[in-house]
């Protein structure tokens, strides 16, 4: 009887030169870190992993875990058996038990002192294979229904699989340094934080927090935001920073239609004081350009221009419906739709300034003691790790 | 902290629960096991039973535990009547006026009654529509979860059994047992409720029905309950139930007078700021007010840091964060916005009172000076 095994393989980290042992040192620790707890070995074999020896009831748990490591590309499960022409036929023979339609198979001989060659090796399992199922199986080796793919390896075991997972690409986390992302309870940031983490940039998030104007269920909510992200960042660290008295303070001080334009102020710079405090190079959002009051140009200038560290902006030319779609496909959506109020809602403006001034707003702000403000915020950070 | 939220759930009671101790020990056994024990349990919970049901003075009436009054309330609704006109009104709970969305869903006739200003039903609009229609089924509740108005079950029930006497009525009455005094009707066919709204706990309900009355039941199993409600009986909960409501029943006068205290000093006392939107009449258990010009969540919320727990009827969401209820009584929606519900237990004091809208005054003040 074979063994099982799932081959996971990567994509972009090819491209690497001499830093691809970094890379591929980072996927290996990241898959490791992930499978913590599950019964199972984990081996690297010639520019791919392998992961052997698990319980055939674990195998979806592995595989979902996988599906949310960046940097993996596609998984296979296969059936493991010696470098030995009979037994890779038997095995061949038995994996189409269950199929019908048209198939080819596709050998690869890493081990060239295998013989008959890749060719022959192909022509002979097929063969083996119409031989049993001729009347439901016919060979097309242009456009098949499904391929079984013969993988002999130089340690003397041979891989046989017909099915390829695509994973979600990208780079290994922690590959592309550290950043601080500002996630809201809406349906974008997690979708920037997802693409975030999958370019390979390790997170952590800061959450703004306004009781008693945002209960907590709408913290409850972000906390599973975030841990629904952190599953992408091999778990993640929230900050909640409460934001009550600079928005009641701004509420009490300036006009009303610079409301949002100074809140975004107030929080990318709280953001990159926490991000440096945290060793992080860059703050990311979910803004998307148009997308509301907050957002077009003149809104996002007016904003970074209290930053100097880079303000990454994943989404920013996604259209919501786009992002819509992500954030299903991270199942962030149903969580995202759920109806508190978060912390941009409460003091919204009826008119708020589509276009602010950059003038007039720092003429606002100048009515604020924006440093005290900031330093009282960061006395009540909480830290709730993921 | 001060817990004004009795409406939601109440505290369960101490010596309710240490009398009900030994189903969780000793008496632990299966109430379906033929051997001495399982029959001993079995025996309580008809005990129980007969208990709950001789509160309201229902004789003539059966009573199936269920999990909770929700499940108590679909299990009239859809056991009983399997097609036809089906009738109830805007200001039910989710538990009914869902179940009737659903009903409306699978293509039967469904009627919803409006609502009088303070949340009770508008009986002239009910009877019109059953005098003109061949009506099914009726679902009506005794005591609104949102405002506190009572409906006069009993007399209602006989109006409509005098127009067509074939007609199911059902009432659901969790917010009423073990709270106001009342007695049961012959021409009410089915009457929910729920434990943990008189200090017991929560995953037991019950639906009372009146005997030889046909229904089918919702979930199929082991038969208990007569066949009507399988699965395990929840014993230890179905006797802090019976136990909560000997000691609501035991002093339910005592106790209507003084939360009915309690209401008043908060009628009496709470500044300009609100709007009262329950009645005189209503139930003194609940008191719904509304902080005009604020929005209900944020009021509760900050009187939550202040250690005074109320509740705000309905989630509230930025589309949609109107209480169905509310709006149906005929509230505009500045008042609908600041709509908190404050619901008492006979373990609320007066002090408490007094302390509590004390806060609430100077907290509505503070929000409306901060978010002018």
């Amino acid at each position: 009887m074979s063994n099982k095994a799932i081959i996971i393989r990567f994509c972009e980290i090819h491209l690497k030169g001499k830093n691809r042992g970094y890379f591929e040192k980072l996927l290996k620790e990241n898959i490791k870190k992930s499978l913590k707890g599950i019964d199972c070995s984990f081996s690297v074999l010639h520019s791919r992993y392998l992961v052997e020896n698990f319980d055939e009831f674990d195998f979806d748990l592995i595989v979902e875990k996988l599906k949310k490591i960046p940097g993996i590309h596609t998984i296979s499960k296969a059936n493991v058996v010696k470098n030995d022409l009979e037994e890779i036929s038997n095995c061949v023979v038995d994996m189409c038990s269950d199929k019908e339609g048209t198939f080819k198979v596709d050998t690869n001989r890493a081990d060239k002192t295998f013989t008959p060659n890749s060719m022959e090796t192909s022509r002979y399992l097929g063969g083996k294979i119409l031989d049993k199922y001729a009347k439901k199986l016919k060979v097309d080796v242009k456009n098949p229904d499904f391929t079984i793919y013969v993988d002999i390896r130089e340690d003397g075991k041979t891989f046989v699989y017909t099915d390829v997972i695509y994973c979600i690409s990208g780079m290994p986390v922690g590959s592309a340094g550290k950043g601080l992302l500002l996630i809201s309870g809406g349906i974008d940031s997690p979708v920037a934080g997802y693409l975030t983490c999958k370019r390979g940039m390790k997170l952590d998030c800061l959450h703004f927090h306004s009781f008693p104007y945002t209960g907590e269920a709408a913290k409850e909510k972000v906390i599973e935001l975030t841990r629904k992200v952190g599953e992408y960042n091999g778990g993640i660290n929230l900050y909640v920073v409460s934001f009550t008295h600079i928005q009641e303070a701004i509420h009490k001080n300036c006009p009303e239609e610079f409301m949002i334009t100074l809140m975004r102020r107030f929080m990318m710079r709280i953001a990159e004081r926490l991000a440096k405090n945290l060793g992080g190079q860059a703050i990311i959002t979910g803004e998307s350009l148009g997308q509301v009051a907050s957002q077009t140009i003149e809104s996002i200038t007016s904003s970074n221009s209290v930053v100097s560290m880079p303000v990454l902006r994943p989404l920013i030319m996604f259209d919501k419906i786009d992002i819509i779609d992500i954030s299903r496909k991270i199942d962030t959506y149903e969580t995202s739709i759920l109806p508190y109020e978060d912390c941009c809602t409460v003091f919204l403006p009826k008119y708020p300034s589509i276009k602010p001034n950059l003038e007039k707003v720092m003429k606002a702000e100048a009515k604020l003691h924006v440093e005290g403000l900031i330093e009282e915020a960061f006395l009540n950070i909480e830290k709730i790790s993921l | 902290m001060i817990y004004f939220d009795n409406a939601a759930t109440t505290k369960p009671d101490k010596s309710a629960l240490i009398r009900a101790e030994k189903f969780n020990s000793d008496a632990f056994y299966n109430p379906s096991a033929l051997y001495q024990g399982g029959l001993a349990t079995a025996r309580e919970i008809k005990i129980a039973k007969e208990n709950l049901l001789s509160k309201i003075g229902a004789i003539g009436f059966d009573l199936i535990f269920t999990s909770c009054g929700t499940e108590s309330d679909n299990l009239a609704i859809f056991g009983v009547v399997k097609r036809g006109t089906f009738v109830t009104d805007m200001g039910e709970h989710s538990a009914v006026y869902k179940s009737f969305l659903e009903l409306k869903n699978r293509g039967h006739n469904v009627k919803f009654i409006g609502l009088n200003k303070d949340g009770s039903i508008n009986e002239e609009e009910l009877f019109d529509f059953v005098k003109s229609n061949s009506v099914d089924f009726i679902s009506i509740m005794h005591v609104n979860n949102e405002t506190g108005a009572i409906n006069d079950v009993n007399s209602i029930a006989k109006r409509i059994k005098a127009i067509n006497s074939k007609i199911i009525f059902h009432v659901d009455g969790v917010q009423a047992f073990g709270k106001i005094r009342y007695n049961i009707s012959k021409d009410i066919d089915l009457y929910s409720i729920s434990a943990h709204k008189i200090n017991a706990l929560k995953g037991v309900g019950a639906l009372i029905k009146r005997k030889n009355l046909n229904i089918s039941p919702l979930i199929i199993g082991g038969g208990q309950e007569n066949g009507l409600r399988s699965g395990t009986e929840n014993v230890f909960g179905i006797k802090v139930f019976e136990y909560a409501s000997d000691i609501h029943y035991d002093n339910i006068k005592d106790n209507y007078s003084k939360v009915s205290e309690i209401k008043q000093c908060f009628i009496d006392n709470l500044s300009d700021d609100f709007v009262i939107i329950s009645s005189n009449e209503s139930s003194p258990y609940i008191l719904t007010v509304s902080a005009v010009g604020l929005r209900g969540e944020v009021v509760m919320h900050a009187l939550e840091t202040k250690c005074i727990i109320v509740g705000n009827g309905s989630a509230c969401s930025s589309k949609n964060r109107f209480s169905r209820v509310i709006e149906a009584c005929g509230y505009s929606s500045d008042v609908l916005d600041g709509v908190i519900r404050i619901s008492f237990s006979p373990e609320n004091t007066m002090d408490e009172a007094i302390k509590a809208v004390e806060i609430i005054n100077s907290t509505v003040k503070e929000l409306k000076r901060t978010l002018k």
